[in-house]
């Protein structure tokens, strides 16, 4: 069953002579519970795709359907709850609120949604992920691959439909890289969730089971295949 | 799926922030205590100025009461004093009126003692006490004076009065046992006896009373005072309602305060620059803030909520500090504005609505502040707010021709960006020197010495007791000025000369020729084609005179003696309408100088040359000069209100009426010796009830009337340019926390610290360079343009102009200050983070 459906998904920033094709008529479906890779070059659309995807912007024509919602029908403020309950997300730079513990950051998709937590699956992810001490830490008090693996936990929390990582081990050393890549597969995995991965490692590509590879916003042509026959 | 926005969590978020950065935190609470002081300011001071214009119809109306009841039975007031809407009555029965001719502008009821009345007519003697005893009275100090009556408790007190029934007027002695200080504008008021004392003068009793009335609801007087009549059935009842609630006046007293409100549009516009100034420093930080909790997703109306709960938090802590300074200096502007309490009047009419409205409004100007960067958010993509704050940082790349580069020409690269907030500062700077020199120019041209000259003739005058308002009538008998008094004052050291003027009214027979021409000037039209006398239709006792005048010649004259500096000023600096002025020929005392009317053109007194007799004494006009009101005080008596003034030497004066009473004394000093002179004075007077006005009066009449006129645009101008100079901080601090990461890569390629603070101290001089080349020549252009555009539309006789950019030349060495220090020091917060932290950020 596909949890993720794009059709003919443009993006354009400018016009006229200067006008950038982020992406350029993009079709796609990603099937549920399944890990997916996005590679390709620097300015090739992979950034935009996952924040497409993730209703974090809206394109200049197309549709992109989540877990059977159609993000274009949406207006800001239903985009931000279907953010909160429908995806997480990782980032490459982690953007823990430098303000919040450890424990607030990630609760925060539910402080948002003024949801309780369940108290269980909270311990659970935050034993498997390794950050049981660091609770009360602030961010700022964290290595980088604990900040990635507090976004992790984060973007677990809400239970969403998919989880979206754009370069989650870019600002990693490869060991820690390592780490966070095999936790975050294996996370993923555990709680059944869709993961659609962007990263310039091969290595953390090879995890998936499906990749992607995108050029001048495109999807090319051998990336529909199955990841491991290209790779 | 759109529902659980849970908004605690914005509170919780704004709290960590402000507690992350303290330092940005206590400069907007301080810049929030700030408007908040401005709007409590404001408020307070519009407030005051209703209050006191509501105060003085209260005064001149007499009573605190809403309403009052005239010529009521007994159980009429009561029935009145009954009704449901009536919150307080206080009733007064009156025996009769004083008839004394020197009463005849005021209306003195003698009546039984009456604590409610007395309190709301503020008639409770300050010295003495109450009449307790048979035969006592209390008097207000004007009667006092007007019947020259000496301030003894215990002096005998003749008077004259006017039983209320139209009885035949008496004469009674009765025993002074307090008085108090009158109230200047109230034309009523009440002399108190006992009741045992008005039941001896009234044996039958007083049977028609006064009622007060002081209502729940004070609106529409009119229609509740018919109300109140009409549903007890009452015909024919007088009233008079207070002029304090007068729609019209209180419509007036608003549209004074409106005018300090209004100072609140600017307050707004300057309180929401300066927060979002101080804001904006972190806008970047702050919208991509917004752009990471939107997309962990944060809706449009938590990240609105988020910019309330800020401006919530930067109030909270702000509102005390801003209601005591802004009530502070309240308290200190206050007694500039209303005039003649005895208490500050910042106290007296103390509201708490300002501090309200300053609350409301400070919370109001921080919200929009704090939401204006918000709004560029709230609405867009996670992604799009990314990129705002990427945008701020775009700029168009360009090759340099030049291989190496040398600090000067980094500061002048600097210096080329942040055009939009670099034009934002010079315009708010720009726009606040060009209303603060404009106004400056203005102000310092009017001419205080012009304007003293103009009005005082000279440097003090002494007004006899009798004659200190214009609704007390001189009376000749009061001498309160006595020959001694004027012996010590001419003898003083500081004295340079001295005048008298005495007046007497004296009826006098105009023949047919005297009064001929008097006759044809008031019938003739004027240029509107309107008769003289038509103008003084609304006058009904000059008119009688006239009249009497006309139709058999009698009429009064007012034979005033004068001497030294009183002769100048009644005859050598007027105008001679017609005649000659022959000095010898005054002092022979066979002469007067006539004055009718005071105008500078026609002559309204007999002919030149016309020969009539006072007493047993021929004189004849010499000349007709126009009547200077200005060198008497007090008025004259009602049947004088048509009169013809005949100056003569003091000497013939004397020869006339001999003993009689001084009105006026003039005198002038040497200045350096003021305030010797004035000490002297106020020991000489004392207890006399003389009253002096001085040129220092007339000075600080003047410096009240420019303080007036200007303080509000001063003021608003002084706040504009606060704000401008805290702009231009802000935007030199904002010019290099945004570039921490710049100075990083400068240090990291080796650039010294001395380096680049000599770079940023040449970045600041050539802003400064830039800002002088666009705020000299403008500011200075502006000034004058508008200067003398105003020069030619004021009807100020007062004025010479002087051209003054004093406010520009005084704030250039801060505005040089500012961009030589700002800079450095806060490169110097900005190095307390590493190079390689700095490289790191984002």
């Amino acid at each position: 069953m596909d949890i993720i459906t794009i059709h003919n998904l443009k993006k354009y920033y400018g016009s006229g002579s200067s006008q950038v094709k982020a992406l350029d008529g993009v079709d796609l479906t990603i099937a549920q519970g399944t890990f997916t890779a996005i590679v390709g070059a620097s300015g090739s659309g992979k950034t935009t795709l996952l924040n497409m995807i993730g209703g974090l912007d809206t394109p200049t024509a197309g549709e992109v359907i989540v877990d059977g919602v159609r993000l274009s029908g949406l207006r800001e403020e239903q985009r931000a709850v279907f953010r909160r309950k429908k995806a997480g997300f990782i980032f490459q730079n982690y953007n823990l609120l430098p303000t919040l513990t450890v424990e607030e950051n990630i609760l925060f998709p539910l402080d948002l949604d003024g949801s309780k937590p369940d108290k269980k699956y909270f311990e659970e992810i935050m034993e498997l992920l390794g950050l049981t001490d660091k609770m009360q830490d602030y961010p700022g008090m964290l290595s980088g691959g604990q900040q990635q693996r507090a976004a992790i936990a984060r973007a677990l929390m809400t239970k969403p439909s998919i989880i979206l990582a754009d370069e989650p081990t870019g600002n990693l050393d490869s060991q820690n890289g390592q780490n966070v890549a095999g936790l975050l597969k294996m996370t993923t995995e555990l709680y059944h969730r869709t993961l659609v991965l962007i990263t310039h490692n091969l290595e953390l590509a090879q995890l998936a089971d499906r990749v992607i590879r995108m050029q001048d916003g495109r999807i090319s042509e051998g990336a529909k295949q199955c990841c491991r026959t290209i790779i | 799926m759109l529902q659980n926005n849970n908004l605690k969590i914005c509170r919780k978020l704004v709290w960590r922030d402000i507690k992350l950065h303290k330092g940005r935190s206590i400069l907007l609470v301080t810049a929030v205590a700030l408007v908040c002081m401005l709007y409590t300011f404001s408020f307070s001071l519009g407030g005051m100025i209703r209050d006191g214009y509501l105060h003085t119809y209260r005064m001149m109306y007499g009573s605190s009461s809403h309403i009052l009841f005239y010529d009521l039975s007994r159980p009429q007031a009561a029935s009145l004093q009954g009704l449901s809407k009536v919150q307080e009555a206080v009733m007064l029965s009156a025996i009769g009126v004083l008839s004394d001719d020197m009463m005849e502008y005021r209306s003195v009821k003698l009546a039984v003692v009456s604590d409610g009345w007395a309190r709301a007519t503020e008639a409770v003697p300050m010295q003495g006490r109450m009449p307790e005893k048979e035969g006592e009275i209390a008097l207000d100090e004007l009667t006092i004076y007007s019947l020259g009556i000496p301030h003894e408790i215990g002096t005998e007190v003749t008077l004259r009065w006017t039983p209320a029934d139209g009885g035949a007027e008496r004469t009674d002695t009765f025993r002074l046992c307090g008085w108090w200080d009158s109230l200047m504008g109230q034309t009523e008021t009440c002399a108190w006896i006992t009741a045992d004392t008005a039941q001896q003068l009234y044996p039958g009793g007083v049977k028609r009373v006064a009622l007060g009335v002081t209502l729940y609801r004070p609106g529409n007087l009119e229609e509740q005072a018919q109300e109140m009549l009409n549903s007890l059935g009452m015909r024919d009842i007088s009233y008079t309602t207070n002029l304090a609630y007068n729609e019209a006046r209180r419509e007036f007293a608003d549209s004074q305060a409106m005018e300090y409100y209004q100072l609140n549009g600017i307050v707004v516009l300057c309180g929401v620059l300066m927060i979002y100034n101080i804001v904006r420093i972190s806008t970047e930080q702050n919208i991509r803030f917004y752009g990471m909790v939107k997309s962990l997703g944060m809706t449009p109306r938590q990240i609105r909520a988020l910019a309330a709960w800020q401006a919530a938090f930067y109030c909270v802590p702000a509102l005390v500090p801003g209601w005591l300074c802004g009530f502070a200096l309240y308290a200190a502007a206050a007694p500039l504005v209303v005039i003649g309490l005895e208490q500050n009047p910042a106290f007296q009419f103390f509201r708490i609505w300002p501090l309200l409205a300053g609350a409301l409004l400070a919370w109001l100007t921080t919200l929009m502040a704090c939401a204006l960067p918000v709004r560029r958010v709230a609405e867009s993509s996670p992604v799009e707010a990314m990129r705002f704050a990427e945008g701020g940082c775009k700029r168009k790349a360009r090759r340099s021709r030049r291989r190496r580069a040398t600090t000067m020409q980094m500061a002048v690269f600097g210096l080329m960006r942040h055009k939009r907030q670099t034009m934002f500062t010079v315009f708010s700077l720009l726009l606040s020197l060009c209303i603060l020199c404009g106004i400056w120019t203005q102000q310092v041209s009017y001419d205080e010495d012009k304007y003293v000259d103009g009005l005082a003739l000279n440097d003090y005058r002494l007004e006899d007791a009798s004659a200190t308002i214009g609704l007390q009538r001189y009376n000749p008998n009061s001498r309160s000025i006595t020959p001694d008094l004027l012996r010590k004052l001419a003898e003083h050291p500081a004295v340079r000369d001295i005048g008298v003027i005495s007046t007497m009214e004296v009826p006098l027979y105009a023949e047919e020729e005297m009064r001929a021409p008097i006759i044809d000037t008031f019938e003739g039209k004027d240029e509107n084609g309107v008769t003289r006398k038509e103008y003084m239709m609304d006058e009904p006792d000059w008119m009688a005179g006239y009249e009497k005048m006309r139709k058999s010649g009698e009429y009064t004259g007012i034979v005033t003696g004068v001497s030294g500096l009183m002769l100048e000023n009644a005859i050598a600096r007027g105008i001679v309408i017609e005649g000659e002025f022959v000095p010898e020929k005054f002092a022979t005392g066979a002469y007067v100088v006539a004055a009718g009317a005071n105008s500078y053109e026609v002559r309204t007194t007999p002919p030149v040359g016309s020969k009539f007799m006072i007493g047993n004494r021929a004189f004849e006009i010499m000349a007709a000069v126009p009547y200077e009101s200005t060198i008497v005080s007090g008025a004259n008596s009602r049947q004088a209100q048509f009169n013809v003034t005949y100056y003569m030497p003091m000497e013939a004066f004397d020869e006339l009426f001999p003993g009689h009473g001084i009105r006026n004394v003039a005198v002038d000093i040497d200045r350096d010796r003021q305030e010797e002179f004035e000490a002297f004075l106020e020991q000489l007077l004392e207890g006399t009830g003389i009253t002096v006005t001085s040129f220092g009066d007339y000075q600080w009449n003047f410096h009240n009337a420019i303080f007036h006129r200007y303080m509000i645009p001063l003021f608003v101008g002084g706040v504009m340019l606060l704000i401008g100079i805290l702009n231009f901080c802000n935007a030199l601090v904002s010019r290099i926390l945004v570039r921490s990461k710049e100075f990083a890569v400068y240090e990291s390629l080796g650039m010294s610290g001395g380096q680049l603070r000599r770079m940023l101290l040449w970045e600041g001089i050539l802003y400064f360079g830039m800002l002088l080349s666009v705020l000299v020549p403008v500011a200075a252009a502006v000034t004058w343009v508008w200067g003398r555009w105003w020069l030619a539309h004021t009807n100020q006789w007062c004025i010479t102009w002087r051209y003054s950019l004093l406010p520009l030349w005084a704030v250039l060495p801060v505005l040089f200050t500012v961009a030589v220090m700002v800079p450095v020091c806060s490169l110097g917060m900005v190095q307390k983070e590493s190079v390689t932290k700095r490289l790191q950020s984002q």
